[in-house]
């Protein structure tokens, strides 16, 4: 199936800003992310800590709606979903 | 209710064009509370003075360094060493003589933040950190007026208008701050940005348009590219979400 995936803000310059991922059946929210970030240790680290969980302030969305980070290894993925991922900007 | 004078009509006619005498009358008989006159402070109200927002009340702790300059243009090469709140008083009144400006040089925090924000008919959040952030949420809930949000960092920015009761607050939307840092910026975005939440303030004043309510405004100047993300209240959130259970006004 496939899956649009979009990094926002500091996120995508780090990963890329989007692409479509053709993603196996049961993919999670979890694993699309968990892969794409992968492939960029510091890109990885912004998103993910130590231990391999979002850090706290990570927004994670999926066609449009918020999916909370403790939902998001059990939230499965279907073939069209748009999945976006951002950090809140904090200056002013 | 203030009536405007002869000179306000003509300085103000090509709003007035927009939303009539009684628009321009609402923002010459509002109060607006911007935290903060750094860079989404410095063209917010610039740009809410010029539009004839009776009264600002401006409040930031800080002096003006050299660093600030390439985007907190309420500041100029002059000041530096000043008060940011000396400064920005001194160009606000040169800019519109009409408008009352009160500043406060005080550092916003759990103690004063009640009294400061007073009776004013909304908060511009101009901060750069969200603990202060967070407390301007509160107050806005606690006061029911509404906070006008803006953040900003390198050439991306957010934006949205929290209307308490009716959307998402603060809380709901960003339940955890992002790390702190010293963030990289260039001037225009925070202009950018600033300029979505003056935006927002006029229109709420005059009652007209319609507003960033449950709307999450994405700005990526690298990109030029202006998004929205639909927002949601958090029933369980820890600032909005209880009392909204006990019969609040909610939904």
């Amino acid at each position: 199936m496939k899956v649009t995936l979009r990094f926002f803000a500091r996120f995508g310059e780090l990963l890329g800003k989007s692409r479509v991922v053709d993603a196996p059946e049961n993919t999670s929210l979890s694993d699309l992310i968990r892969d794409a970030a992968s492939q960029n240790s510091e890109g990885y680290g912004s998103i993910f800590d130590e231990h391999g969980a979002f850090r706290d302030f990570v927004i994670l969305m999926r066609n449009g709606k918020r999916v909370p980070a403790a939902a998001a290894d059990r939230t499965l993925l279907s073939e069209g979903d748009e999945v976006a991922v951002f950090p809140p900007v904090a200056g002013g | 209710m203030l009536m405007l004078s002869q000179n306000e009509r003509e300085r103000y006619s090509r709003q007035i064009m927009l939303f009539g005498e009684e628009g321009q009358e609402r923002l010459k008989n509002a109060t607006i509370f911007i935290a903060g006159a750094g860079g989404l402070g410095s063209p917010i109200s610039i740009y809410l003075a010029v539009a004839g927002v009776g009264r600002i009340i401006l409040v930031d702790k800080d002096t003006v360094e050299r660093t600030n300059l390439n985007r907190q243009i309420l500041h100029y090469d002059r000041d530096i060493g000043r008060k940011k709140t000396a400064s920005a008083q001194e160009k606000l009144r040169e800019i519109n003589p009409d408008v009352a400006v009160e500043v406060i040089d005080t550092t916003i925090d759990e103690t004063n933040v009640r009294d400061l924000v007073g009776e004013a008919d909304g908060i511009v959040d101009a901060m750069d950190n969200f603990p202060l952030r967070y407390l301007l949420n509160q107050v806005a809930f606690e006061k029911k007026i509404p906070l006008f949000h803006g953040a900003i960092r390198g050439f991306y920015g957010q934006a949205t208008t929290i209307l308490p009761g009716k959307t998402a607050c603060l809380r709901c939307t960003f339940p955890n701050p992002p790390q702190k840092e010293v963030f990289p910026v260039v001037g225009v975005t925070p202009g950018f940005i600033g300029m979505v939440q003056a935006t927002e303030v006029i229109k709420y004043l005059v009652g007209t348009g319609e507003l960033l309510a449950d709307r999450l405004l994405l700005w990526d100047g690298e990109r030029s590219v202006v998004e929205e993300i639909a927002l949601e209240r958090n029933p369980s959130c820890e600032v909005c979400g209880g009392r909204t259970r006990h019969g609040g006004d909610a939904l």
